[in-house]
C-alpha cells in the first residue's frame, strides 16, 4: 500500500515541478547547492545525479503515504475522515491583549508559540515574517517580540521549511515550527525519512488551515491597487462575501475574491488537506466571530501544551457549536471529495489514502 | 634584448617565424603596423610594438581588422612602408577594404600577413586565406621556413611599392610558432615623410573607372608574374626530368622533403617548391609539368595549388603536355584524419601518400611500438576538455547566467561569442552557450532570436561577448537590436584585457600598443547612448549578479549586464588569498553535494583527495578567488586573507 519509492531530483523534476505542483513549501532547497526557491517554486539547476534524495523524500507533492504518516505520529489510522485523527476540537483565543491586537483572529497561534518558548518547551520557532504585510520570509523567532512580529495570516506562499532545515543545522534542541498543510507535512516526511536528519528535534508543529495560498505574483497586484501606501492586513472574510480585503494605514480596499483566485498555486487544487491534519495542534477561523479561533489538538504533545497554555492562562476556550463543527467538517469533506474526482488522476497520483476511506468520502 | 631587435647582419640567431616576419618588416623599414590579436598571428604586431620606440615608427592594435587594414593602407597612400598582420578570419573582416583597395593601388610599401591555423587548432575555421589573394589579384607570398618569413616580408615591400599594390605574405601556425635559424640582415630606417597632396585622389572608382583599374591591377598580376618566374623563392630538387613530382609550397616543403628522405625517393622524386604562389609562375611550372607523368600536391589546407595547376595543365594540354595524373585532395591522397581538405599536414600524411600513389611500403613505426604506445595514451593521458584557468571570472559569470536562467525557466537560448569565454559552450562553462561563429555573431544572432516572437518563438535571449570582442564587431548588433526592436540581455564580460589571445590591451584598458596611456572609453557609456538599460557588476559578488540578470531577463527591449572582473593572469594580486578544505566540515562522498566542487563547479584549482574522499584545494594553482568557498553547501572551504 505504501508508494514510497526511493526516488531523486530527475522524478522531482519530472513528476512535481515540471508539472508545475511545487508548493514551494521550501523543503527541498537548503539541502545542496542543486535546488534554489524562485519566486514562489523550486528550480532545479541543474540534476546532482543521484537517484535518490532528501529532496524528493520530503517533497509533500512527490508522494504522501497518508495512512503511513497517520501511524507514525498518531499511533493507528485514522478514524474521523473529515477531520483527521484528533483528540479535541475547541473554540480558543489568546488572552494577552497585545498578542490579540496583532493577530488575525484570536491570536492563538502566536499565544502557542509564545508560551513554548518562554516555557522552554521549543527554543526557536520557524515562522512566516513580513515586513509590508503582504510577502513574507520564513525567519527563526526566540522570543515574544520576534513572534509578535510575524503575527497575522499571510496568502502568499513563503518557504517556511526553509526555515526549518536551517534551524535544525544551528538548534540542539526542539525546534517549532507554524506552517500550511504542505508545509508540516513535510516537515513530518522529514521526520519520517529514511535519510539521516536531525529531525528528531521536533517540538511543536502548529499548522493552520488552509484553502489556498497565491504565487508571488500577487504582490504586483496588491501593489497596484494600493500604490505606495503601507499596507497593515490582508483579509479574506467568510462566505459568503466573496471578497478581499486590504487594508492600509488610509483606508480599506476591497476587491471581488476572484481577482484574487487567479494567482492560486496550481499546488493548492491537487490539496486533500484543509485542516492540517498531521500537526501536533491546529489552528483556524470561527468564521463570523473575527477574535476566535477553531482549534483541533490531535496529538498527546499538542494536548499537553494547549492545556499549559491554558492552565497558565495564556489561552481561554470554548466549546464549539455543534453547527460550526459540522460546517467545518463538511467542508473539508467537500473539498476531499471534489480533488478525489474532480481532479485529474495524473495530478493525484502523489497522494496515497486508504481504498475504504476513499469510497467513503466520494459517497 | 630580442633578437628581432639587434643590429647585427650576417648573425645567425633563432627566431619564431612570427618574430622573424616582424624582423622582415624592420629590415625592410617599415613606418606604420597595424593588426588585431588573433592566433596565430599576435606576436608578429607584438614583436614590432617591443621595438617601435626603439626604431622609430609607429605600431597600433586596432578595434579590428578591417579598421587595421584601412589604417595601414592610409599609411601607404602617403608614401609610408606599412604591415597589417592578422589571423585567417580577420581576413573575412577585412575583405572590404582588401577587395576595394587591390583596385585603388597604394604608394607606400603594404604588407598584408594573414596566418592560418590548419586543424583550427585555436580558432573556429581553419580557412585558407590564399584564396584571398586570387580573389583580390594580388601577389602571394608563402614562406617555407623561418628564413624565407623573414626575407619573404622584406622582399614583399619592395615588390608591393614597384607595382603598387598591396603584396600578402601567409603564413601557418606551425610556421608562426616554430623557432628556426634565421640569418639576420641589415635594419633599413630610411626618413619617410607622410604625404597627401591636393591632386591625390585613392579610390577603387565606380562603373568605367572601375573596370579600368581592374585591369590595371591585372597588368600588375602580370609583372609581379614576371619577376616570380626569376624568384630565388622557388626552386626544384631531385631527379631532373623525374616522372613523378611534388608541388609544395610552405609548411608542405619541409614534410615532403622529411618523407622523400625517410623513404628514400630522392633519386626517383622531384620536388618544386613553390614560395610565389599567385599569380603561379607558370613558364616555371610548366617545364616541370612537361617532363612529369605523376604531380602530387604538398599543401595546407585547401587544394589551392592543385586547383591552379590543373588549370595550366588543362591549357597545356593543347601543346601536348600530358597526360598527368594528379594527386592530392582531390584524389584523397592528402587527407587528415576527417578527409581530405581537412587538418593539419604532418610527415606521416606525406609518406601515407607516396606508399598509395607509388605503391611502396614504408613502415610508419614498429608495429609492437605502435601498439604499446596507444596503450599508454589511454591510460596516461585522459582526453580533456578545455577549461577556464581558476580565478577565471568568466566561470563565476557562467555559474551566474546558469542560475539566472534557470530561474527564469524559459529555456532562454544563449549565443556565444569569441575569445576565453568560448569555452561557454563547454561543461567549464557549464555548457550555457549554445552558438558560436564569429567575432561579434553573439549579439548577432541574438537580435534574431530575441525578434521571432510572431514566428512562435518567445524564449528569453543572452547574448553573450567579451571586452575586446565588444568593440571589435558588437557595436552595430547593438544597435540593431535596439532600432529594430529585439528583446535582448547582452552580458558583457569585462576582464580589463584582450586575454584569449595574450592580453593584448584595447580601447577599455587605457594603454594602446606601445604603452602609452589611452583614454579609456568605457562599454557602458556606449551601452547607454545606444537606449540600453545598462547594469554593471562583479560576478564574484554572485547572489547580486544572479539576482540582477533575473530581474533583467523579465524586462523587455535591449538590457546589457557588464560582468566587470580583471582577468587574474593579467594582473595578478599581490598576495592572493590562501584558500584550504577544512577537512573536517568537508563531507565528501557523505555530503550529498555529489562533488559539486571538483565535478560540477570544476575549477582545476578544486581537486580531489582519493586517499582521504574528501576535496581539496591544488594552492598552487588556486588563484584565491574564493567563489567555491560561497558555493560549497556546508562552507568546508576556507579563505584566509594574507595581510
Amino acid at each position: 500500500m505504501s508508494s514510497v519509492v526511493a526516488k531523486g531530483p530527475r522524478d522531482l523534476q519530472k513528476n512535481v515541478l515540471a508539472k508545475g505542483l511545487c508548493s514551494a513549501c521550501g523543503a527541498c532547497t537548503n539541502l545542496c547547492p542543486y535546488i534554489d526557491m524562485v519566486k514562489g517554486r523550486a528550480v532545479l539547476i541543474e540534476p546532482c545525479g543521484l537517484s535518490e534524495g532528501k529532496c524528493h523524500d520530503f517533497c509533500p507533492r512527490a508522494y504522501i503515504d497518508v495512512p503511513s504518516l497517520d501511524k507514525l505520529i498518531f499511533g493507528s489510522y485514522r478514524k474521523d475522515l473529515a477531520l483527521g485523527s484528533n483528540i479535541s476540537v475547541t473554540k480558543a483565543r489568546a488572552k494577552d491583549s497585545e498578542i490579540k491586537s496583532s493577530a488575525q483572529y484570536g491570536g492563538v497561534v502566536s499565544a502557542l508559540i509564545t508560551y513554548a518558548l518562554e516555557t522552554g518547551e521549543i527554543n526557536a520557532a520557524v515562522l512566516a515574517k513580513s515586513q509590508d504585510s503582504i510577502s513574507a520570509e520564513p525567519i527563526i523567532a526566540r522570543n515574544r517580540k520576534e513572534v509578535l512580529e510575524c503575527a497575522g495570516s499571510k496568502y502568499i506562499v513563503c518557504p517556511t521549511v526553509t526555515g526549518v532545515l536551517e534551524a535544525m543545522k544551528q538548534e540542539k534542541s526542539k525546534i517549532g515550527v507554524v506552517g500550511t498543510p504542505c508545509q508540516i507535512t513535510a516537515v513530518r516526511k522529514m521526520q519520517a525519512s529514511n535519510f539521516e536528519i536531525e529531525a528528531d528535534k521536533k517540538g511543536l508543529l502548529i499548522g493552520l488551515f488552509c484553502t489556498w495560498a497565491v504565487s508571488p505574483d500577487a504582490y504586483n497586484y496588491i501593489r497596484e491597487l494600493v500604490g505606495p501606501a503601507k499596507v497593515t492586513k490582508l483579509d479574506v472574510p467568510p462566505p459568503p462575501a466573496n471578497i478581499f480585503v486590504i487594508q492600509t494605514e488610509a483606508k480599506k480596499i476591497e476587491v471581488p475574491l476572484d481577482e484574487v483566485r487567479k494567482f492560486i498555486m496550481p499546488a493548492c487544487n491537487v490539496c486533500f488537506d484543509m485542516t492540517n491534519e498531521f500537526a501536533d495542534i491546529s489552528v483556524g477561523t470561527v468564521e463570523g466571530e473575527e477574535d476566535w479561533n477553531t482549534v483541533i489538538v490531535r496529538t498527546k504533545e499538542g494536548e499537553r501544551i494547549l492545556q499549559g497554555a491554558i492552565d497558565a492562562g495564556v489561552i481561554e476556550t470554548k466549546p464549539l457549536e455543534k453547527a460550526r463543527f459540522d460546517h467545518l467538517c463538511e467542508a473539508s469533506l467537500t473539498r476531499k471529495k471534489r480533488v478525489l474526482t474532480e481532479t485529474e488522476a495524473e495530478k493525484m497520483a502523489y497522494l496515497t489514502i486508504r481504498e475504504e476511506d476513499k469510497s467513503k468520502i466520494v459517497s | 634584448m630580442s633578437y628581432v631587435e639587434i643590429d647585427e647582419p650576417g648573425e645567425r640567431v633563432l627566431l619564431m617565424g612570427n618574430e622573424a616576419i616582424a624582423r622582415g618588416a624592420l629590415e625592410a623599414g617599415v613606418d606604420f603596423c597595424s593588426g588585431y590579436p588573433g592566433n596565430p598571428a599576435s606576436e608578429i604586431l607584438e614583436a614590432l610594438a617591443r621595438a617601435a620606440k626603439k626604431f622609430d615608427f609607429y605600431v597600433e592594435w586596432s578595434v579590428n581588422e578591417i579598421v587595421a587594414l584601412e589604417t595601414a593602407g592610409a599609411a601607404a597612400f602617403t608614401g609610408l612602408r606599412a604591415l597589417t598582420a592578422m589571423k585567417n578570419l580577420g581576413a573575412d573582416v577585412c575583405a572590404d577594404f582588401l577587395m576595394t583597395v587591390n583596385l585603388s593601388g597604394t604608394r607606400g610599401g603594404f604588407v598584408l600577413v594573414t596566418g592560418d591555423d590548419p586543424s583550427a587548432h585555436s580558432t573556429t575555421s581553419e580557412l585558407d586565406t590564399r584564396n584571398y589573394a586570387r580573389f583580390a589579384e594580388i601577389p602571394l607570398l608563402e614562406p617555407a621556413t623561418t628564413q624565407e618569413a623573414k626575407d619573404m616580408t622584406k622582399w614583399a615591400f619592395d615588390l608591393s611599392q614597384e607595382l603598387g599594390v598591396i603584396c600578402m605574405v601567409r603564413t601557418v601556425t606551425r610556421l608562426s610558432h616554430s623557432r628556426g635559424v634565421v640569418t639576420l640582415g641589415p635594419i633599413k630606417r630610411d626618413k619617410r615623410s607622410a604625404e597627401f597632396s591636393s591632386q591625390d585622389v585613392w579610390t577603387s572608382g565606380s562603373s568605367t573607372i572601375e573596370c579600368m583599374f581592374h585591369s590595371i591591377l591585372h597588368e600588375k598580376l602580370k609583372r609581379a608574374q614576371e619577376k616570380f618566374e626569376e624568384s630565388k623563392f622557388n626552386w626544384y630538387v631531385g631527379k631532373e626530368d623525374a616522372d613523378f613530382i611534388i608541388i609544395t609550397s610552405g609548411t608542405g616543403w619541409p614534410y615532403s622533403l622529411e618523407a622523400v628522405k625517410l623513404m628514400e625517393l630522392e633519386n626517383e622524386v622531384g620536388i618544386l617548391k613553390l614560395g610565389t604562389t599567385w599569380p603561379l609562375p607558370e613558364k616555371l611550372v610548366a617545364s616541370h609539368l612537361k617532363h612529369a607523368k605523376e604531380v602530387l600536391f604538398v599543401e595546407e589546407t585547401d587544394p589551392f595549388l592543385e586547383q591552379n595547376v590543373k588549370i595550366l595543365a588543362a591549357e597545356l594540354a593543347a601543346e601536348g603536355v600530358g597526360p598527368i595524373k594528379f594527386y592530392g585532395k582531390k584524389s584523397n591522397h592528402i587527407r587528415g584524419e576527417y578527409g581530405a581538405g581537412t587538418g593539419e599536414l604532418n610527415v606521416d600524411i606525406v609518406i601515407r601518400a607516396l606508399t598509395e600513389t607509388k605503391k611502396a611500403t614504408y613502415p610508419l613505426r614498429e608495429k609492437e611500438y605502435s601498439e604499446k604506445a596507444q596503450k599508454l595514451l589511454g591510460s596516461y593521458v585522459p582526453a580533456r576538455s578545455m577549461g577556464f584557468c581558476a580565478g577565471c571570472p568568466h566561470r563565476a559569470s557562467f555559474w551566474a547566467i546558469k542560475k539566472a536562467a534557470k530561474w527564469d525557466g524559459r529555456e532562454a537560448i544563449v549565443t556565444g561569442d569569441i575569445g576565453c569565454y568560448s569555452l561557454g559552450l563547454l561543461p567549464t562553462g557549464f555548457s550555457v552557450a549554445k552558438t558560436l561563429h564569429c567575432m561579434g555573431a553573439g549579439i548577432g544572432t541574438a537580435n534574431a532570436f530575441g525578434n521571432l516572437k510572431d514566428f512562435g518563438l518567445d524564449k528569453p535571449v543572452i547574448a553573450i561577448a567579451g571586452d575586446s570582442t565588444f568593440y571589435h564587431a558588437c557595436m552595430p548588433a547593438l544597435v540593431n537590436a535596439r532600432w529594430n526592436g529585439s528583446n535582448i540581455l547582452f552580458v558583457v564580460l569585462d576582464n580589463n584585457t584582450t586575454a584569449m589571445t595574450g592580453h593584448q590591451p584595447h580601447p577599455g584598458t587605457g594603454v594602446n600598443a606601445m604603452g602609452d596611456s589611452s583614454p579609456r572609453i568605457l562599454i557602458e557609456d556606449i551601452c547607454k547612448a545606444v537606449g540600453a538599460e545598462v547594469r554593471v557588476c562583479d560576478p564574484f559578488d554572485l547572489d547580486e549578479a544572479v539576482q540582477n540578470l533575473y530581474e533583467m531577463l523579465q524586462n523587455e527591449g535591449v538590457k546589457v549586464m557588464i560582468f566587470r572582473h580583471e582577468c587574474p593572469l593579467a594582473f595578478p594580486e599581490e598576495k592572493k588569498a590562501r584558500v584550504y578544505v577544512d577537512q573536517d566540515r568537508c563531507l565528501g562522498d557523505e555530503c550529498g553535494c555529489v562533488r559539486f566542487c571538483t565535478r560540477v563547479f570544476g575549477c582545476p584549482g578544486n581537486i580531489w583527495d582519493y586517499e582521504k574522499g574528501k576535496a581539496k584545494i591544488d594552492e598552487v594553482i588556486c588563484n584565491g578567488c574564493g567563489l567555491c568557498a560561497k558555493l560549497c553547501p556546508v562552507e568546508a572551504i576556507i579563505v584566509e586573507e594574507v595581510a
